[in-house]
């Protein structure tokens, strides 16, 4: 079945507004949800993040008072729709649970991403980005086990797999080396475009998760560990943001914005397995419709220009949440030891690269090594997760 | 793939707090092992969670939170607050107990319970733990330990020799009935470390 979400009716945006008990919404079971139901809250909550905060750039670049006034009567229904998002999420998680949730996110949403992109130089930017979060998935994971006693397979419940990617000292890199060049507008697919607005929602979100969280830990390696994989983020925001053609219209911009919306809360509804969570996103996509229709409007009015013929003629397949064990397995296998130099990659270790490890490593072990040594000491061993035999690369084995 | 729970009475933790923040994961996984259990190991998984939950419970309130009540800011209300949760699980736990895990709505009231218990503990890694650690030393915590080890003891998780006697004289009865005894146990090893 098609959709085609210029030419579907949404809620009329005065009748959008939501009161207290209506935003009160029942959080999800830390125990017995399914995982990826918690995984596509997450992601949810990034994209309205970047909804709201996308639509402050753009009002404080508008002088005209009225535009500015649309724009903030649909922010705020657009902050309305986060914090019925977010506040799915169970106050019983711990941070660190919830961090660990965070990390399944980025590793499952972007393999899947990965896997979709058309575009080699584009998919090849998420095949290398994934192996990182998969890294720090493993790092979180012991961070579980040395200070809440409990092994992170009761957070992602197999699905995802826990052992070491490129290892995370490997990630700080020179931030010249971050940048990548951008698509063209005029010529990349529609699904490329909505695929790196995804990734770069979810990572910036990811941060600023991580940088406001990380100080409310007592124990010295926690406060590290988030420190560290927190500008690690910072990285994967100029990695993924500079991947978006910086030549799109403002109202461009929001156009795709708007229309990234209606794609993954559609994607949601078809493949949402907790029906209290489905109603939600049936409700959000016939809200984001109209929040559609009124980009639309601006961007004809604007740039004078047809939105169909920047958007897709219907949605792409849905943005689905499953297991990517085989393929990460085969990613890590061959793009392991690569680190990026100008917009490219390479195998080697190279100048720009050691002189930027250097500085900052200062001579000491990092947290991110540190946490695996500290839970090796406390727990008999490192954890892992490794439910399809053995790592793929013995060099990264337990045994080696 | 999923490994054995670690075993609490052989666990070589000297803090408090480290050995109750074990004790709650070790507690969720209890429910775990309850729900997913079939209906002949249901009964043992149960008296495995009922223990282990008097002993925790019971040891938290004979030493963690008479010192937290004295040395954190704000300890009466945080304490009080801590008494009331552990007071409403309680009779959870005393109303599951009576009916047994035979009971047709056991589960649902063991869900109930899970959700009592879950958010006492986090609120007390929250609110009481945090602060309780910043204000103590690791001299105050290891004194505190051996109340708790002590009343761990008596709750194998696993069967375990040596303990079973002394396990067969207090962890009988109603829940309330084992945290009575518990109480005395955690009393006399506190005393025995203290003098």
């Amino acid at each position: 079945m098609t959709f085609n979400p210029l030419h579907e009716r949404g809620i009329p945006l005065d009748k959008q507004l939501r009161n207290w008990r209506e935003l009160d919404v029942a959080p999800v079971d830390p125990d017995h949800s399914d995982p990826y139901t918690r995984c596509r809250i997450i992601a949810m909550n990034g994209i309205e993040v970047e909804a709201i905060m996308f639509s402050h750039q753009l009002a404080r670049h508008c002088p005209s008072v009225e535009l500015k006034q649309q724009l903030a009567r649909v922010r705020y229904i657009e902050a309305q729709q986060q914090k019925a998002v977010n506040w799915l999420l169970p106050g019983l998680a711990s941070v660190l649970e919830t961090t660990i949730a965070y990390e399944q996110v980025a590793v499952d949403l972007t393999a899947w991403v990965a896997r979709m992109e058309p575009d080699p130089y584009l998919k090849r930017a998420y095949q290398f980005g994934v192996l990182e979060d998969f890294d720090h998935l493993y790092r979180y994971a012991n961070l579980y086990e040395l200070i809440e006693h409990r092994k992170a397979e009761k957070i992602v419940d197999g699905l995802t797999e826990v052992m070491p990617g490129r290892p995370t000292y490997l990630h700080h890199r020179d931030p010249v080396d971050n940048v990548r060049e951008p698509y063209d507008k005029s010529a990349a697919a529609p699904i490329s475009k909505l695929h790196a607005l995804t990734i770069m929602a979810a990572e910036q979100q990811t941060m600023n998760f991580y940088m406001n969280v990380g100080p409310t830990y007592m124990e010295p390696i926690a406060r590290r560990l988030y420190q560290e994989i927190g500008l690690i983020e910072e990285e994967h925001v100029t990695h993924y943001e500079s991947l978006v053609d910086p030549g799109e219209t403002w109202w461009e911009m929001l156009l795709n914005h708007e229309y990234n919306e209606c794609y993954l809360y559609h994607s949601f509804m078809e493949t949402e397995s907790d029906p209290k969570v489905k109603a939600i996103w049936e409700l959000h996509l016939n809200m984001e419709l109209e929040h559609l229709r009124l980009a639309a409007e601006l961007f004809k009015k604007h740039d004078g220009r047809d939105p169909e013929q920047v958007l897709a003629p219907e949605l792409p397949a849905p943005v689905t949440f499953e297991p990517n064990k085989a393929y990460l397995r085969e990613l890590i296998a061959t793009e392991i030891d690569y680190t990026t130099i100008g917009t490219g990659y390479v195998q080697d270790a190279h100048e720009r690269f050691e002189k930027m490890q250097e500085a900052i490593m200062g001579g000491e072990p990092l947290p991110s090594e540190q946490v695996i040594t500290d839970n090796r000491d406390k727990s008999g061993q490192e954890y892992r997760l490794e439910t399809e035999g053995p790592h793929p690369v013995p060099s990264l084995r337990t045994d080696r | 793939m999923t490994q054995d729970p670690p075993v609490p009475e052989t666990m070589a933790e000297d803090d408090v707090i480290e050995l109750l923040l074990r004790q709650h994961a070790l507690i969720r996984d209890l429910f775990d092992q309850v729900e997913q259990a079939s209906a002949e190991e249901r009964p043992e998984a149960f008296t495995r969670l009922v223990r282990m939950l008097a002993v925790h419970e019971t040891a938290e309130e004979e030493t963690v939170h008479p010192y937290a009540r004295k040395k954190i800011d704000g300890g009466d209300g945080v304490v009080d607050d801590r008494l009331a949760e552990e007071n409403q699980a309680k009779q959870l736990l005393e109303d599951l107990d009576k009916n047994g895990p035979d009971a047709p709505d056991f589960l649902e009231r063991l869900l109930l319970l899970r959700a009592a218990v879950t958010a006492h503990a986090r609120s007390e890694e929250r609110y009481e733990f945090t602060q309780l650690r910043a204000q103590t030393t690791a001299a105050e915590r290891r004194a505190l330990a051996a109340g708790v080890k002590a009343a761990e003891a008596m709750a194998p998780t696993h069967p375990h020799p040596g303990i079973e006697s002394a396990t067969k004289n207090v962890l009988v009865g109603t829940p309330v009935a084992m945290m009575d005894r518990i109480r005395d146990v955690v009393h006399r090893a506190m005393d025995q470390h203290n003098g």
